[in-house]
């Protein structure tokens, strides 16, 4: 069971000298349970700032995020991070790294999930091997097992394939799906790819100068076809709404 | 099937040629000492027959290894490197520790910082050697000043790579820990140590020099055994073969601890070079 709701949340800038003061403006929406919720927006959007707020890193300067009716108070293991920069510890095998969490928490089965999980990710073969002789998408589906293997109510994704070549990409996307819909979890997903969150989301939540602009449900059957008219509709309406973001920038 | 048995192939004789040319370089290494040493003796000899300058003041390195071979059989020799080794090993061990215990406190606790760093900072420029004579005066002349003294040498440069160790660890190591559950504790003995190691062992083997000048500085001060004290009291006989024999044992121990240093790193961190032959996707 994992709900969240973000209540009417305002965060400054932090000594940075901005033409707007918030980062965050009255930002407030609701996730419901196994729901796949892609954020975009432009760099500045506030889109990475939100997403530390969920995971607890920073706190809100006003308003509440409530995860299954309570506050947030930091982070935590039931708020599982994927990073942009995968963000393993190199000094840790793959499987150590995945069983970090687990022995944290003093799991008896650590050894076994830790397994499970390096298997889940297709890297098996690769368990007792350091992150310095991984690729960039093997690294990524460790970081993605990692954040996996304790469990988490909340799966939050910072750009977890910016850093990839677009083949692995795809390859990742139809991963992660798949992952979500074996494992039944509530993801959070910060891209600027608007294909990339038509793919994956089933609702889009586009932020602007630190506020909801669009809270869009995504009505395609799954698996999605990127040549469809109905999805390129989509992904156009919100190119659309993306670039009057610029034009803004452009007037000023 | 067959490119991939090719390509092996070249690649094993790309390694072969590799190989033939690192022996090359070697060669050369080598030589070069070898010359250094013959051009020594050749010197040496020339002077002994032409008398161009006293020999006392340049004796050959076949002198040199007989000196040495005398001083084996009588046992002085062990006698001197064992008080330099060892006061080597507590200086170098107690610095490292003072140097990681500090560093923590220091990143830990701004309060702390905020109390030692002014005066570190006042310290630690002075050179090493200006505080030999108080420490004799505070310790007496026996091993505690030496190993004081050498252990100061070592800590000194090394805090402020501990430090900057401790504080340059990747932000999201940190974030990572702590979103899969770890304590702020957890974060600090898990990640923080373990990722300012590396950092630590480069300042290790920069204060290493440093633990090696302060060892020759100690035991030439009131000092009755050790190397430096070798030098010392050579000095005052004019055995000159016995100052290079001491020179040239103070490298070898230098070159022996470095090397002991950088094993022991490739061994911690063999995670930092897994090859690249296994990132085939």
């Amino acid at each position: 069971m994992a709900t969240l709701e973000v209540k009417r949340v305002f965060k400054t800038f932090e000594g940075l000298k901005s033409d707007r003061f918030y980062v965050l403006d009255d930002v407030d929406f609701k996730i419901s349970e196994n729901e796949f919720i892609c954020i975009i927006g432009k760099s500045g959007c506030g889109k990475s700032t939100l997403l530390n707020l969920i995971a607890g890193f920073t706190k809100p300067d006003n308003g509440e995020i409530l995860l299954d009716g309570k506050a947030i108070e930091g982070p935590s293991a039931e708020k599982g991070v994927v990073f942009q920069e995968h963000g393993l510890f190199p000094w840790r095998t793959v499987k150590q790294n995945v069983a970090f969490g687990l022995k944290l928490a003093k799991r008896k089965d650590a050894d076994q999930r830790a397994d499970y999980f390096v298997d889940l990710v297709g890297l098996t073969d690769y368990k007792d091997k350091y992150p310095s002789s991984l690729s960039g998408g093997m690294a990524q589906r460790v970081g993605i097992a990692r954040a996996l293997a304790t469990d988490p109510k909340l799966l939050l994704m910072d750009e977890p394939l910016g850093a990839l070549d677009a083949m692995t990409r795809e390859k990742m996307r139809v991963e992660i799906l798949d992952i979500w819909q074996k494992k039944k979890k509530t993801i959070i997903f910060v891209t600027h790819s608007v294909p990339e969150a038509v793919y994956l989301a089933d609702r889009v939540i586009l932020l602007k100068d630190g506020q909801v602009k669009l809270d869009q449900h995504i009505e395609l059957k799954r698996p999605r076809q990127v040549r469809t008219e109905a999805f390129q509709n989509y992904v156009h309406e919100l190119e659309q709404l993306l670039t009057d973001c610029d034009d803004n920038v452009f007037s000023e | 099937m067959e490119g991939v048995q090719l390509e092996t192939m070249e690649y094993k004789q790309r390694k072969k040629i590799s190989f033939i040319k690192i022996d090359r370089h070697q060669v050369i290494r080598i030589v070069s000492l070898i010359v250094f040493f013959l051009g020594w003796q050749f010197i040496c000899m020339i002077n002994e027959t032409q008398e161009l300058f006293n020999p006392k003041f340049l004796p050959a390195p076949t002198q040199v290894i007989e000196v040495a071979v005398k001083y084996i059989m009588d046992g002085t020799l062990l006698v001197h490197i064992g008080a330099s080794v060892y006061r080597v090993l507590a200086g170098f061990f107690a610095g490292v520790v003072v140097a990681l215990v500090l560093g923590i406190l220091i990143t830990k606790s701004k309060m702390f910082d905020n109390t030692i760093s002014p005066l570190l900072n006042l310290i630690g420029p002075i050179p090493v050697y200006a505080f030999l004579p108080i420490f004799i005066i505070w310790f007496g002349i026996g091993e505690s000043s030496k190993v004081g003294l050498i252990a100061y040498a070592t800590f000194m440069p090394l805090l402020t790579y501990t430090i900057d160790g401790i504080r340059n660890v990747n932000p999201i190591w940190i974030r990572s820990a702590m979103s899969l559950g770890a304590s702020e504790r957890q974060v600090f003995i898990k990640i923080v140590l373990p990722a300012a190691l590396p950092n630590m062992f480069t300042g290790m083997k920069v204060s290493l020099a440093l633990t090696f000048s302060a060892l020759v500085v100690a035991e030439m001060m009131g000092a009755d055994k050790g190397l430096g004290f070798m030098i010392i009291n050579a000095r005052n006989w004019f055995k000159t073969g016995d100052i290079f024999l001491a020179i040239a044992l103070i490298g070898i121990l230098y070159s022996l601890f470095l090397s002991a240093i950088i094993r022991i790193e490739k061994i911690i961190f063999k995670w930092k070079k897994d090859g690249l032959d296994g990132a085939i996707e």
